[in-house]
């Protein structure tokens, strides 16, 4: 037990001081203000921690300081988006996507084909140069005419704005399906085809590192796969576009959660395995890079999406209406699905502040059991401290690296789409975000998997607590003042308490010391 | 008798610094062969170099007949290659248990090892479910040892295992190596010439990032002006 308190003690006194805080707070709101608020804050704290998690995982094992992380948080909540409100779009890119990844899929192949090169040595220098430029070539050449459905960012009535609108409200736009018109369907499929086949045998030059493969059939699965998903997309593409828009919102919402954490974890490992390892000796390079990352995906969802901001629709589940509504207890709400539910008198919105805090613990009960409780999760704990030893007894750090960053985006893609029925969508929500999720690792502690969920809710119910008392006023005791906390406040609250938890602890509330 | 590692003349450089410049090792099967040498000779790096933590730049290390320069670390660790670095990285985030877990090439290699380590180091079977680093020195030496020891490992690289131990400790240590040589080949770097002599049966002694002088290790134990010149103990 003593073991225990003194092993604990941070958390404990942590949490004491957090239960005073709330007791204080409760003193000077209303009883449904009161558990509204502090719904609230879980919910903002849950997204905050979805983003955190990732970054702090992938900090205290690779040491990046990703700060393209609230950018990959926002492409999340697009991509989500997208799937809910223009599922053709989807079923569009599907056959692009699956040529593009089907010439990365012949990896084991290229080394066994580099071998047969017999080259001089500045042409073999030239050699990987030369067949991504024509590969890069050929993509822009093709990508651009291959026909994709898409909305207008120039015209309004075809905006992502009124989609939107018109999906929120329950209703469709008419879309048209898109034509090969600007190209032929054979040259496309052939040359997106060969166009990745080149780029991937062109980076494959990069390594070399000696190596004997042995050709057999599984080194053809995955383009197998890849080829044959494309060629399903392309063929079904009418029939996959009208499933896809007779779904109803709940699945089609099950399916844009699948979808962008799905993207996010590619993306993450796309970006890991080609941007971030080359620059691992180099530490400031790597995070401009990532800065510089960040301000393009920010460029290309406006490109893509355009800059106003738009509402997803929230699934039907937790969207009901009418003379039942609210619910007044979970069997009611159960019965009817209400996007309301009355607890101790106070309307309490399900979705936001009630199914995020949810997803937000079972992510954090499922990474931590991934952590505790699996070989990987051992690696990774391993791996955070020496990285070089883990190497040293057999295991495959960097693919272990490649994993780790894979899911830190994947858990922030998951935070984007889930909050995007909630918060909306917006080109700023990545940066915004992010900043709460520093501030939440910098009061938890930068690598601590249990600072990242304490700090996440910490900020999140600070930030609620201020708003609410903005407005409410918080009378000052012994005197008539009532003071109503203003919106710049909200975000300075935090800092400041961020400011005070460093100037104690310099490691964070768990943080472990360097 | 047969060779089961052979360094020949390679060169390494950590940044722009040239720290091996021509170091040949040659490990017959079976044995245990000492690297000797002052501080700083370019000891750590060679045990480094031949598991390609830092992979040296020109020369060969051939394991088993097979090149592996130029292989990542974790394949040549792969191919039956242990190692027991200076300082012990005992990893702190994970229990005793935990440590020789970690260490499994194919699943249940510490359950089928457990005994044979626990016989060889019966304190750690005691503190098995505690965190790597409540350990004292000499049992986080034992841990580090004991990790190698899980996979089937044809070759140990043992980097200065009796550095800052009691030499009660140290004593335990060497009758715990003698035994798991008896296993495998296992090349040894010590500063303490008196450990080194007591274990290895070759030496190779490494001055300024070359190899200058191997033998057999009962021949330089007689030749004390060796000793004296190249390891500065008498």
């Amino acid at each position: 037990m003593n073991t225990f308190l003194r092993k604990n003690m941070v958390m404990l006194v942590a949490v004491l001081i957090m239960a005073a805080f709330l007791i204080a707070a409760a003193q000077g709101m209303e009883k449904q203000d009161f558990v509204i608020t502090l719904l609230r804050g879980l919910a903002v704290g849950s997204i905050t921690f979805l983003v955190a998690s990732g970054f702090s995982l992938i900090f205290g094992l690779l040491d990046v300081l990703n700060l393209a992380h609230g950018t990959l948080f926002m492409i999340g909540a697009y991509l989500g988006w997208t799937v809910v409100v223009r599922p053709d779009t989807f079923v569009d890119l599907l056959t692009p996507l699956a040529l593009i990844v089907s010439g990365f899929a012949l990896g084991d192949v290229y080394p066994l084909l580099a071998n047969r090169i017999r080259l001089g040595l500045s042409l073999r220098r030239i050699l990987p140069w030369a067949l991504i430029f024509v590969s890069i070539l050929l993509f822009g050449f093709i990508l651009p005419r291959y026909p994709i459905a898409i909305w207008d960012v120039e015209n309004y009535a075809q905006s992502p704005v009124t989609f939107a609108f018109m999906a929120d409200s329950g209703a469709r736009l008419p879309v048209q399906p898109a034509a090969f018109t600007e190209i032929s369907m054979p040259l496309a499929v052939i040359g997106l085809l060969l166009a990745s086949i080149l780029g991937a045998f062109g980076i494959s030059l990069f390594d070399n590192t000696p190596r004997t493969v042995r050709l057999s059939w599984k080194n053809f699965v995955s383009i197998a796969v890849a080829l044959v998903v494309a060629l399903l997309g392309l063929i079904f593409n009418d029939q996959l576009s009208s499933f896809f828009y007779g779904l109803n919102s709940n699945w089609l919402f099950f399916i844009a959660v699948l979808v962008a954490t799905l993207s996010g974890v590619a993306l993450g490992g796309l970006m890991e395995a080609t941007l971030i390892r080359p620059l691992y000796s180099r530490p400031i390079y790597q995070l401009m890079l990532t800065l510089g990352m960040s301000a393009i995906g920010i460029e290309m969802v406006r490109a893509i999406w355009g800059r106003p901001e738009f509402v997803m629709p929230k699934p039907a589940f937790f969207n009901g209406s009418g003379e039942a509504c609210p619910a007044t207890n979970f069997a009611d709400w159960w019965a009817n699905h209400c996007s309301t539910i009355l607890l101790f008198d106070g309307r309490v919105r399900v979705y936001n502040e009630i199914f995020i805090p949810l997803v937000g613990l079972v992510v954090l009960v499922s990474i931590w059991i991934l952590l505790q409780r699996t070989r990987l999760g051992m690696i990774i704990r391993a791996g955070v401290q020496d990285s070089q030893m883990v190497e040293a007894l057999g295991i495959n750090v960097r693919r272990v690296f490649t994993m780790v960053f894979a899911l830190g985006v994947g858990l922030a893609a998951l935070g984007g789409v889930l909050g995007a029925p909630s918060t909306g969508l917006s080109n700023v929500m990545g940066e915004s975000l992010l900043l709460n999720a520093l501030i939440a690792l910098a009061i938890g502690g930068l690598t601590s998997y249990p600072g990242a969920a304490l700090g996440s809710v910490i900020v999140g119910m600070i930030q609620q607590f201020i708003i609410k008392y903005g407005q409410i006023g918080i009378a000052i005791p012994f005197t008539d003042i009532i003071f109503k906390p203003t919106p710049p406040l909200v975000p300075a609250s935090t800092v400041l308490l961020m400011v005070i938890v460093l100037l104690i602890l310099p490691n964070g509330l768990l943080g472990k010391k360097e | 008798m047969e060779n089961i590692l052979d360094v020949q003349n390679i060169h390494t450089f950590i940044g722009q610094y040239h720290i091996l410049q021509g170091v040949n090792v040659r490990v017959p099967k079976g044995s245990i062969v000492a690297l000797l040498g002052r501080n700083g000779a370019g000891k750590t790096t060679t045990l480094k170099s031949i598991l390609g933590l830092t992979p040296p730049r020109q020369g060969k290390v051939i394991f088993n007949g097979q090149e592996v320069n130029g292989l990542r670390s974790f394949d040549i660790a792969n191919m039956g290659i242990g190692f027991v670095p200076e300082h012990r990285a005992i990893f702190r985030d994970l229990s005793v248990e935990e440590n020789l877990k970690i260490a499994e090439r194919k699943k249940g290699d510490y359950l089928r090892k457990r005994d044979f380590i626990f016989d060889l180091f019966p304190d750690l079977k005691r503190l098995i479910a505690l965190p790597g680093t409540s350990l004292s020195g000499g049992q986080q030496q034992m841990l580090a040892i004991a990790r190698a020891l899980v996979p089937d490992n044809q070759l140990l690289l043992i980097d200065e295992p009796s550095e800052g131990l009691a030499p009660v400790i140290i004593e335990s240590m060497m009758a715990a190596i003698r035994e798991l040589a008896k296993e495998s080949t296992v090349i040894l770097v010590e500063q303490n010439f008196l450990v080194a002599s007591q274990l290895a049966e070759h030496y190779v002694i490494i001055e300024e990032g070359r190899s200058v002088q191997d033998g057999k290790m009962k021949d330089l134990a007689a030749d004390k002006a060796a000793i004296h010149r190249f390891l500065g103990a008498a």
